[in-house]
């Protein structure tokens, strides 16, 4: 490694450019008002409808994913801003600037990581703990509320801001692989929404075997304060998660070094 | 200093460049010749790392550019003066380049200054001119203050006035001892910007040599014009000299001096009115040196490659 490049300077440099456009100041306001209007709003209106609740649905009421309900949402507007991190480089084709200026491509990998992963961790967690304590706002008196003097409770909102997170590095790193942002964009999506789907229409002891394993699943045991049936713990289901983001990313940033800019 | 050893550079289905094999020294201006598509932009970004070779290599400073420890204060480059994201203003695109190899902020406000484009410095890159973005190209490749310089069809898009001020920007580079490597689909922008030239064609490398060397080895035609048209053309081809035109204004003359045209009148007895050298043009030259190498030719057909 260079005496003047080095992992710091790459940061350095891709925090000015994260910042110093338009599309990451939207995907960050979105995401922001995903999380915390969707949760007002879906908090409100439990709220409001409480009273006429049916027995069984306030027995399984779970305040805690309810108030987090639109991290559902914000991942998309998450895995925006990830792929775009990657793949408006090439789109724009700075790439090549880009690479002339920080030939050490495994290096600036890890820079833009580093920047992709801490701002939206950043960013996430104060979103989540928005939208969760707001949430607890609007129930408070009317419906059960959660807590974060609660470590089931509390881990659920921390570890939706990590999934929220993760959701950004996957997306960066299916953009490392396809490079271009519609592409991009569409196959995370799919992966998050579509493929879930298509698991409704299987045989049910195969979604109560597989379903589980996807992304969007383990979003939903890392969100919840107690065990979903047939999902992963919350920490496995972290910890596959992490695993999901490895492979991709490492994928990625292999055919990155390879490939012709 | 930029040397290419053997390069050659395979896409799927085509050879961009073919077993190139040059140097680039420093203290001139280098002309990299081609007619479009004849691969520059390949070797240029085989220079700088981008592309990797499909065989043979490229060095800067006698290393590949990946290993180079301070890239920008190395090489400067402007490969692509649209290839920059548009919603940034060009102070910022400037500053993240800086960044990233540790260049004091203070240093891209020079360059805006340098380049003449100070005072847009704060808008966004998306809405500037051709001939603005390369000078934001230009102002990139200073950066870092390098030794070498590559800059790819750096001329289009800006006006008279920007062309003069590039053409004396790169000599004062040279002047100062640095490698400067233009290249240029326009013989007569070498001509006059650049010291040496490099053409290739098809991926190929054609020649290499100073612009007076390259025109020296054109040939040049002979216009003489003649009291009698008909009797001076059979005197010539009786000296087994080339009349490539004849008609009633006068004859052009291919492998002959003005010095012989006019002896061999002088000994036919012919008066002759007008007698001009017709040196080749550097178009000429070009024309001639690349004709077999044209990729997309006006015939309108592409041929096979």
């Amino acid at each position: 490694m260079s005496p003047n490049v080095s992992l710091a300077s790459i940061v350095r440099s891709e925090w000015l450019k994260f910042r110093s456009v338009r599309s990451s100041i939207m995907g960050v306001t979105i995401t922001f008002v995903l999380t915390i209007g969707l949760g007002a709003l879906v908090t409100s209106l439990l709220r409001a409808h409480w009273a006429t609740a049916s027995e069984s649905s306030k027995l399984t009421f779970d305040p805690v994913s309810t108030s987090l309900v639109g991290v559902i949402f914000a991942q998309f507007a998450i895995g925006v801003i990830g792929a775009l991190f990657i793949t408006s480089e090439y789109s724009s084709g700075s790439i090549r600037t880009t690479l002339a200026a920080v030939p050490h491509r495994v290096e600036l990998v890890l820079g833009k990581l580093t920047v992709l992963l801490v701002s939206m961790f950043v960013i996430s967690e104060v979103a989540c703990f928005a939208t969760f304590i707001l949430g607890q706002s609007i129930f408070s008196g009317v419906v059960p509320t959660a807590s974060l003097s609660n470590s089931n409770d509390l881990r659920a909102v921390i570890l939706a801001g990590v999934y929220l997170t993760l959701a950004a590095a996957m997306a960066c790193g299916i953009g490392l692989i396809l490079r271009h942002s519609a592409a991009s964009i569409s196959v995370f999506v799919s992966v998050i929404l579509v493929i879930p789907l298509i698991f409704a229409f299987l045989p049910q002891s195969w979604q109560n075997d597989g379903a589980k394993y996807l992304p969007s699943e383990l979003g939903h045991a890392m969100t919840s304060a107690s065990s979903v049936a047939n999902d992963f713990s919350a920490w496995t289901a972290l910890i596959l998660m992490v695993i999901y983001v490895v492979v991709i990313v490492g994928i990625g940033t292999a055919l990155f070094a390879r490939r012709d800019a | 200093m930029i040397k290419v050893e053997h390069l050659t550079k395979r896409y799927e289905h085509t050879t961009a460049v073919d077993d190139l094999d040059f140097e680039v020294r420093p203290g001139v201006v280098t002309g990299f010749l081609g007619p479009n598509g004849s691969g520059k932009s390949t070797t240029m970004r085989v220079i700088l790392g981008l592309d990797h070779p499909t065989k043979g290599r490229a060095l800067v400073k006698g290393k590949p550019y990946a290993q180079l420890r301070d890239p920008l204060h190395e090489v400067g480059a402007l490969l692509d003066a649209k290839a920059i994201h548009p919603g940034r203003t060009a102070r910022n695109h400037l500053r993240a380049l800086a960044a990233s190899n540790r260049i004091p902020y203070s240093r891209v406000d020079d360059v805006l200054e340098f380049a003449g484009i100070a005072s847009v410095a704060n808008k966004k890159v998306g809405n500037f001119s051709l001939g603005m973005s390369q000078r934001l190209g230009i102002a990139g490749a200073l950066l870092g203050d390098p030794e070498v310089l590559l800059f790819d069809e750096p001329v289009n898009g800006l006006d008279p006035e920007g062309i003069r001020w590039i053409r004396d920007f790169f000599r004062s580079l040279a002047n100062e001892g640095r490698t400067v490597f233009v290249s240029s689909h326009l013989m007569s922008e070498m001509a006059v910007s650049a010291d040496q030239i490099i053409v290739i064609g098809r991926g190929k490398f054609i020649t290499q040599g100073s612009i007076d060397t390259l025109t020296a080895t054109a040939k040049g035609t002979v216009f003489v014009r003649a009291s009698d048209h008909a009797r001076l053309e059979r005197a010539l081809t009786d000296h087994e000299a080339l009349v490539t035109d004849a008609n009633d204004e006068g004859l052009t003359v291919s492998n002959l001096s003005a010095e012989e045209v006019g002896k061999i009148a002088f000994d036919a007895g012919i008066v002759v009115f007008e007698l001009t050298p017709q040196r080749a043009s550097l178009e000429d030259v070009f024309m001639d040196l690349t004709s077999d190498a044209v990729e997309y030719g006006s015939s309108g057909v592409r041929r096979e490659s």
